[in-house]
């Protein structure tokens, strides 16, 4: 009396195929359950026992052997109810064995019989397509993200006895029916518009710059100078997800647990805000059971950390290696975990502590040494990776009433631009980057190292001219330089050239910030 | 740069002369460096440690161009104003004295070791506590009556409406000196105790010109240094214009005001700031002039 039922186990963001054993043999009743099940699958064991009572079937009075092979990967998550509970329902003769066949199950059981949604549902079924598996019974608000999955055939399963009644050929399993092209695909309505900025057209700019290189941005002016609001606009003129990032970004919110029900799939590159009062870990992700954090969590998407300076040196430090090495790697007892965490940093300050330094409506309250001691912290691992800052200024109020948002005039550069002509322009520079790089195994241009600049970022005699004149009489540092060259690199992208000339070399000294 | 620290009372010759006069003047000073600088013309410069782009421009040319006729000038050493005045002169390869409210011993703001240095070399620094006397906000006030106390004229180029700055005015205008305030424009806050001075008396630098005129010197005694005006392409002239106009600008509003696009006017901005016509500061443009 042996039954066997596939399922998966998560590591990282990989789906591992599992084999569920069950075996019922002579000898008192007694429920063992091996193959290193950690606490919420040792509790299967207890959901099992009255899901499968409360539905009418019998619990076999035997003792029942489950092994979750291969046994030497650590399990947990509670999806492993519904497989065990058919494992043991076809050993005991209840369902026929053979009907588990080519099947997988993911489920958690309620103590009557309900079948609850999963944590991790698309990377599980991920990791089973790659194995060959073709049909999942999973659970019904599982089944939006997993829709991503083009090859997979879905059963949503809302009831044990639901799926009983299946496999037992008495009623025909229902597949879902999503449309993928339409709830799933990327839905650009979803972002705030920079064509409801108005008045920072100089901002915009350089925050194309910044998405269109991959540079980080640090943001600095006053209170009310809407460094948020452009900083959320941002995630919007980023290129189109393609649907292997739309894949990678769900699989990362299904394994925190982020995605809302209804929505399904993350139609939308992310935008984290994360208070400067988080923890390390939940910044980096992990705690003892690894779990994606912040850092994977703006995967795609933008990293934006409002008030650089109150953030702690610990947090700034555990930025350093996802900017570097664009994933996030988690070492813990048992096993080692790497998380994609590749996002455009931005950041915002204020000037000073009391935030009206150099305000035109304001004074400054703050001590010199204030001020002082505040810039001290902007200095350090996350200022490196800044490629460009900008100085934000409010919009005086009678521009804001005065101007009409979309009336042109002849020269059209006054225009207030949107989010989807901006869009577009990134886009462009992104694949010419793209097909530069393809060979050296980089996308972006805030990614050239130093000898990578040397081949790639050379300005023409005009720009080289003034680089080195700018170099004097502004007194740049040696960092500096390879900052401007990388951000005239995207400049020149941008303006469709294949050479740094001099426009590029002057706009991209104008992004070098005052700090 | 370890001077000797030398003192020297009222009764000694090198005394400065104009400090002699003052209601209450130090019985005695200790300095460092050349005190014979003093003997010319003094011109004091002063103003608020949080200065913005136009004051610290300001103090800076001012104080190169005094240098330039031969005045000494004279600062406290602080941030901000004081320290623009201190480079300006030294730039313009000028004396230069600063006036501490600690010992000379110390370096006050310690950050501003390396200037202390070059005034050294062109100047000196002095001050009435004894060596080892450690910096203390009430000192400071009490160190401005020797700032405005060793020149015929005090220059506050910029201050908010409470700045220590405008003691210095007030006591210098005690003292019967001459007193000038920079105007500024009447909705900038860091201008408001400027020209709060000006209604109240002080006189307005509307050009050089006018501090020159109580050292009894004139404008055909400079240098002949400066080079030929620059020719400006149209779109420069443009620029130029709008930033006269319109006193400092961040990019965004003057691609806003000549209707440019952001990115080529970053790029034309950075040209002049190259050729040293316009200068930035905390994003703000502003013309050299």
């Amino acid at each position: 009396m042996y039954s066997n039922v596939i399922t998966a186990t998560l590591h990282g963001l990989e789906g591992l195929p599992v084999q569920v054993e069950v075996d019922l043999s002579a000898g008192l009743p007694a429920f063992l359950l091996v193959g290193l099940p950690d606490t919420s699958v040792r509790e299967a064991r207890d959901r099992i026992h009255r899901a499968i009572a409360n539905c009418g079937f019998s619990f076999p009075q035997k003792k029942i052997t489950v092994n979750l092979s291969p046994a030497n990967q650590r399990k947990e998550g509670t999806h492993f109810d519904l497989p065990i509970a058919l494992g043991v329902l076809a050993a005991g003769k209840v369902i026929p064995p053979d009907s588990l066949q080519g099947k997988a199950f993911l489920g958690e059981l309620s103590l009557d019989g309900r079948i609850h949604p999963v944590r991790g549902a698309l990377p599980l079924a991920a990791g089973l397509q790659n194995s060959g598996y073709r049909k999942l019974f999973l659970p019904k608000e599982n089944c939006g993200e997993t829709g991503l999955l083009q090859e997979m055939e879905l059963y949503p399963a809302e009831h044990l006895s639901q799926v009983v009644d299946i496999l037992r050929g008495e009623t025909s399993a229902q597949r879902w029916q999503g449309d993928p092209s339409g709830t799933l695909a990327e839905d650009a309505s979803l972002y705030p518009d920079f064509g409801e900025v108005r008045g920072q057209e100089g901002i915009k700019r350089a925050l194309t710059v910044a998405a269109a290189g991959g540079h980080g941005v640090l943001l600095s002016g006053e209170p009310g100078a809407g460094k948020t609001m452009m900083a959320r606009c941002l995630p919007g003129i980023l290129p189109p997800m393609t649907p292997e990032e739309q894949l990678e970004i769900t699989m990362i919110y299904s394994v925190a647990g982020e995605l809302k029900g209804k929505e399904g799939a993350v139609r939308r590159r992310p935008f984290r805000e994360p208070h400067h009062t988080i923890p390390v870990t939940a910044l980096t992700g992990g705690g003892g059971k690894p779990k994606p954090g912040e850092l994977s969590l703006a995967h795609g998407g933008i990293l934006f950390l409002d008030e650089l300076p109150e953030y702690d040196r610990r947090i700034t430090e555990a930025l350093r290696e996802p900017l570097e090495s664009k994933r996030m790697v988690l070492t813990r007892l048992a096993e080692t975990v790497v998380y994609p965490a590749d996002f455009l940093l931005v950041a915002a300050c204020n000037p000073c502590p009391c935030g009206f330094l150099g305000s035109k409506e304001r004074e400054c309250t703050c001590s010199g040494a204030q001020i002082r001691r505040y810039r001290a912290r902007l200095s350090g691992p996350v200022l490196d990776r800044i490629d460009i800052r900008l100085e934000v200024e409010p919009v005086p109020y009678r521009e804001l009433a005065v101007r009409k948002p979309d009336q042109s005039k002849e020269g059209s550069t006054e225009r207030c631009r949107t989010s989807s002509e901006l869009r577009e322009e990134v886009q462009r520079a992104a694949a010419v980057q793209e097909e530069r790089y393809r060979n050296i195994g980089i996308r972006r241009n805030s990614q050239l190292d130093a000898k990578q600049l040397k081949t790639y970022c050379t300005p023409d005699r005009p720009g080289a001219d003034l680089l080195e004149q700018a170099f004097q009489s502004l007194h740049l540092s040696a960092r500096a330089y390879g900052k401007v060259l990388k951000v005239a690199r995207t400049v020149a992208d941008l303006n469709g050239k294949d050479t740094i000339g001099l426009a590029e070399v002057g706009e991209a000294l104008r992004y070098r910030g005052a700090f | 740069m370890d001077l000797e620290i030398r003192k020297v009372t009222r009764q000694d010759p090198e005394y400065p002369a104009l400090l002699q006069t003052i209601k209450n003047p130090p019985s005695a000073l200790y300095y460092k460096g050349d005190l014979s600088p003093l003997q010319e013309p003094c011109l004091a410069i002063v103003g608020s440690r949080k200065a913005s782009s136009y004051g610290s421009w300001a103090a800076y040319e001012l104080a190169r161009r005094a240098a330039a006729y031969g005045i000494t000038v004279v600062s406290g050493m602080a941030y901000g104003i004081d320290a623009a005045a201190h480079t300006g002169a030294l730039d313009g390869g000028g004396k230069t004295v600063a006036v501490f409210g600690c010992g000379v011993d110390i370096c006050y703001p310690s950050s501003h070791r390396k200037l202390l240095g070059r005034i050294l070399q062109q100047g000196a620094v002095l001050s009435e506590f004894q060596p080892g006397t450690k910096p203390h906000p009430a000192m400071f006030p009490v160190r401005n009556r020797i700032i405005s106390g060793l020149c015929q004229g005090t220059v506050i180029a910029e201050a908010a409406l409470k700045s220590g700055s405008l003691i210095t005015a007030e006591l210098a205008a005690e003292q019967g000196r001459e007193v000038f305030a920079v105007p500024g424009n009447i909705n900038q806050v860091y201008s408001f105790g400027t020209n709060k001075l000006i209604r109240d008396g002080a006189i307005p630098i509307v050009s050089f010109d006018d501090v020159l005129e109580i050292f009894g010197l004139d404008r055909r005694a400079e240098v002949k240094r400066k080079a030929p005006k620059p020719l400006l392409s149209p779109q420069e002239q443009r620029i130029a214009d709008a930033l006269r106009r319109e006193g400092e600008l961040s990019l965004n509003r003057l691609a806003e005001i000549l209707q440019l696009p952001p990115g080529d006017l970053a790029a034309e901005v950075t040209y002049m700031e190259v050729k040293g016509l316009v200068s930035s500061q905390a994003g703000r443009i502003f013309l050299n002039e």
